[in-house]
């Protein structure tokens, strides 16, 4: 990830290939869909019994947090988007993969789901590998 | 909440989702015939809504009450919200888009439905 000079390209674009065009258009809408399951999801266990199980509801929260900003900035797309979009995106791997670890080995912690929940089996494993097809698609329109 | 209504739009909404499938595999452009598919699911959709705080109005059964009708809400705005987004971009794209809006839709049903029966915490 060094390399993200778009000058060192020999057929460098003036600019950076719109995200929301093509499979982003759909990449968006998959997007949008969790940023609305995660967000009602962590809105409903913030307001009813936070104190149940606080790890896992402020993973539900981040987690929201995390997909609302990748939907928008990738359907933005400019510069300062993408850049927002890979943060996000990078912080939705980490999460996915350390939440999803960390549910397995120590369901204790995890009396109540989140989206990222044993790699986000409750939601097809689609959580799983949103992030990798974010983060290619990013590449490839860069 | 379960019953016959529900199983319509379930089927309604599955039907729709292959023919926008199809459509999107075959890269037909899109027609008026996409819109009103989608204009009569959400017909069937705010029926739903409707039926769904009637019918929780009038029980005394344990329920959570804000998640249900979040969830019945969240049924409502997904068909137009894509059809928004999927109108900026003509491509088989744009239709893919549709089609993931037709196929969330029993999922989301389910879910009312799960919410209904007190199976989700």
């Amino acid at each position: 990830m060094a390399d993200l000079g778009e000058h060192s390209d020999p057929q460098a674009r003036t600019g950076p290939a719109p995200t929301g065009e093509g499979f982003g258009r759909f990449l968006v809408a998959v997007y949008g869909l969790f940023a609305l399951a995660a967000t009602s999801r962590s809105a409903v266990q913030l307001a009813t019994d936070f104190s149940h199980a606080p790890l896992a509801y402020l993973l539900s929260g981040l987690a929201a947090l995390v997909y609302v900003v990748a939907t928008v900035s990738l359907a933005r797309g400019d510069l300062t988007s993408r850049r927002l979009a890979t943060v996000a995106i990078s912080i939705e791997l980490v999460g996915v993969l350390v939440v999803g670890a960390a549910s397995l080995l120590l369901p204790g912690s995890f009396p109540k789901a989140t989206v990222w929940t044993s790699f986000g089996s409750g939601y097809g494993f689609v959580p799983l590998i949103l992030p990798f097809v974010g983060l290619w698609w990013l590449r490839r329109t860069r | 909440m379960t019953g016959p209504y529900a199983t319509t739009i379930t089927v309604v909404a599955l039907v729709c989702a292959a023919w926008t499938l199809i459509s999107a595999a075959a890269n037909r452009p899109r027609g008026v015939a996409l819109l009103a598919s989608g204009l009569v699911l959400e017909v069937l959709l705010v029926g739903f809504a409707i039926g769904g705080i009637v019918q929780m109005a009038g029980t005394d059964q344990e329920l959570a009450r804000g998640e249900f009708v979040m969830y019945l809400l969240g049924c409502l705005a997904i068909p137009p919200a894509a059809f928004v987004w999927a109108w900026g971009d003509r491509s088989r794209a744009g239709t893919a888009v549709i089609a993931l809006a037709f196929l969330i839709t029993p999922v989301m049903i389910l879910r009312v439905q799960q919410v209904w029966a007190g199976s989700v915490g």
